[in-house]
This record gives C-alpha cells, sequence and structure tokens, in this order.
C-alpha cells in the first residue's frame, strides 16, 4: 500500500491558484505547510469531520473555483451523512479525498471500529455518483483530473498505508496564522 | 408582514449569502421563507454541526453564512463551535428555535428548554431573544453584524409565535 506523503505530493503538484484546499486535521494538514501549494489552504488542526462541509460552504460560495476537501476514514466514520448533504446540494466544483488507514493516526495510531465500511458504495448509496478508488500514485494522477472536470461532486477513496513510525511533522502553523493567510483571489 | 418574512429580510439586509439548516416544525416554516430569497442560497444539511461548517465555509470564501437548527441540534454543536468557530475566529450566526420555553405548547420539549440558555451561557456565545413586538429584522441583522465584528458565534432564539 502506498505511503501517505508520495500521494499528498502528487495531489498538491497537480493544484493550481484556481483551485482551493481544505484540509482535515492530523497528518495532511502537518504536512502540507512543508510542501509548496499553489493553492489558497486551509488546514484543520481539530473539528473531525468538519472538511467536507467547509468545503461544502466554500465551493456553493464560490463557484469559479474548484474546492478539494481531504478527510480521514475515521473522521468521516463519525458523520457519513454529510455525504447525503453534498449530493443534495449538488455543487458542481466539489471533490473530496478520503484517506483511508482504517486507523485514528493522530490520536496515537488507535485502530477503527473493525467494521468493513465499503467506502464506495457507502458513497453512491448516498448519492454520491461519482465514485473511484485510488490505491498508488498514478492512478491518482489519472482520477484527480477526471474527478476536477466532472461538473459533480466526487469522491476519491484512496487507500493508504498506516505506518505508525512514519516521521510526520508537528503543527507548524497556528490558526489564526492560518485562518488570517487564508484567502480566496 | 409576517415575522418570517421580517427575519429573512433581516439576514438579506446584512448581506448574508448563504443559510444551512435542519429543519423542526418552526425552522422549517422559517427555511421556506428564506427559500424564496434571492440572494440567500438555501443548504438543507444533514446534522447540524455539518450546518455550522457550511455556513463557515461560506463566511471564509467572502460571504456571510447562518445556521438555522433547533436548540437540541446546537447542543450537538459543542465540538465544532470550538474546534472550528472559536478557534479559527469565524463569524457565525445562528437562529435556534427555543423549544420547550414558557411559550412552547409541546410538552416533550421542556427539558430541551431549561437547559437552553444556561448551555449557551455555559459555552460563551452571545445570545438573544428574538422581540417581535419590536423591530425584528433590525435585530436580526444586528445579530449578524455582531458575529462578523466578534468573529465568532452571535445566536438568535426564536419561538414559533414570532414566525407568524
Amino acid at each position: 500500500m502506498t505511503p501517505r506523503k508520495p500521494l499528498l505530493e502528487a495531489l498538491v503538484a497537480m493544484l493550481t491558484p484556481e483551485d482551493v484546499l481544505v484540509s482535515c486535521l492530523g497528518a495532511n494538514s502537518r504536512y502540507l505547510p512543508h510542501l509548496a501549494v499553489s493553492a489558497p489552504v486551509f488546514a484543520l488542526c481539530d473539528s473531525m469531520g468538519a472538511a467536507i462541509p467547509l468545503a461544502l460552504g466554500m465551493a456553493l460560495q464560490r463557484p469559479d473555483r474548484h474546492v478539494i476537501a481531504l478527510e480521514g476514514d475515521g473522521s468521516l466514520l463519525m458523520c457519513p451523512n454529510v455525504l447525503a448533504t453534498v449530493a443534495a446540494a449538488r455543487p458542481s466544483n466539489l471533490t473530496a479525498l478520503l484517506w483511508v488507514n482504517g486507523h485514528y493516526e493522530s490520536s496515537g495510531g488507535q485502530r477503527l471500529p473493525a467494521a468493513p465500511v465499503e467506502w464506495p458504495a457507502l458513497a453512491t448509496g448516498f448519492g454520491i455518483t461519482n465514485v473511484e478508488r485510488v490505491r498508488d500514485v498514478p492512478s491518482l494522477r489519472t482520477a484527480f483530473p477526471r474527478a476536477r472536470a466532472a461538473k459533480k461532486p466526487a469522491l476519491l477513496v484512496v487507500d493508504v498505508a498506516f505506518d505508525p513510525n512514519e516521521p510526520i511533522p508537528p503543527y507548524s502553523e497556528r490558526p489564526d496564522e492560518i485562518r488570517a493567510r487564508f484567502r480566496i483571489p | 408582514m409576517s415575522g418570517a418574512q421580517r427575519i429573512v429580510d433581516g439576514l438579506e439586509a446584512a448581506g448574508v449569502t448563504l443559510a444551512a439548516s435542519v429543519p423542526d416544525t418552526w425552522i422549517g416554516k422559517l427555511m421556506a421563507t428564506v427559500r424564496e430569497s434571492t440572494k440567500i442560497r438555501s443548504v438543507d444539511a444533514a446534522r447540524e454541526e455539518e450546518a455550522v461548517a457550511i455556513a463557515c465555509g461560506a463566511a471564509l470564501a467572502g460571504g456571510r453564512g447562518a445556521v438555522l437548527i433547533q436548540n437540541a441540534g446546537l447542543f450537538n454543536c459543542g465540538g465544532v463551535l470550538a474546534g472550528l468557530v472559536d478557534l479559527y475566529r469565524i463569524p457565525c450566526f445562528f437562529i435556534v428555535s427555543y423549544r420547550g420555553d414558557g411559550r412552547d405548547p409541546v410538552y416533550y420539549h421542556e427539558p430541551k428548554g431549561r437547559v437552553t440558555e444556561p448551555t449557551l451561557s455555559a459555552w460563551r456565545l452571545p445570545f438573544a431573544i428574538a422581540d417581535r413586538t419590536a423591530d425584528l429584522t433590525s435585530q436580526v441583522a444586528r445579530g449578524v453584524e455582531r458575529a462578523v465584528d466578534s468573529r465568532g458565534p452571535c445566536v438568535l432564539l426564536i419561538s414559533g409565535e414570532d414566525l407568524a
């Protein structure tokens, strides 16, 4: 299974200044300040489950931008209902990437409840019709442009390796700094 | 003019661009009027924490967001209020149906009514109770502006009779 960092780097390399990136708490938010991201970034350090609805609000407010939400499987398991909300709102400019590693990585690596969640089927059941499973960097490089061009909400279910010894950098930006810097031109 | 229309007029006057909602009987009636607005995008959320994040997203993207929910739904929102609205200092105006206060005819809402104002106070949420005998439109607009000026939450509690 592919580690997180090359997947995140591949995604970031595909972003443009016309995109907006919203990151869930945890490893993604902690890596992003160390990457050259050409899009505005709003990185959460708390509030599990908020990334997708936050991105939805941005997408509806700014239909001229494509908004990309990064969410973890532990977070979405708390509130999968947001998929129904997204499907109902039908934004043409929202792509969510669900990082599936089966663990609460940022809280110590505890396992998620041992339920065999079939995320693509769940999302489809909620009405998200544009769903793809991504298992490596090459498939992300083909799936993401397709999702962004689809003109309907998309979910990419990204299988990512869990490594309890991964050297994830600590948070390096305070929320007030993130908030002050965040602007969608 | 109905109270619901005066509330929506206040939202529009204050520049609200998006209203995210989970309905109860009263909020559902109010949202029916919001949906007639050409200035406010209505978003139906499945749960109240989502509605808060959606409204915050609109605010971060240059608009103004409002959340329309029941008090029971507000009780669900402690985490997102602390970890998103307060932590990142995002304006977020709430209209919350005050179920279980003395004006609510439905008995089973009473427990929620008893803890509503103590919860708002404990969470340090600025709030006001709608006054339909006064200028309700201005009261709503002031609540939105207070949220914007303070870069935080502001709650207006409404009753069913305020919508008439």
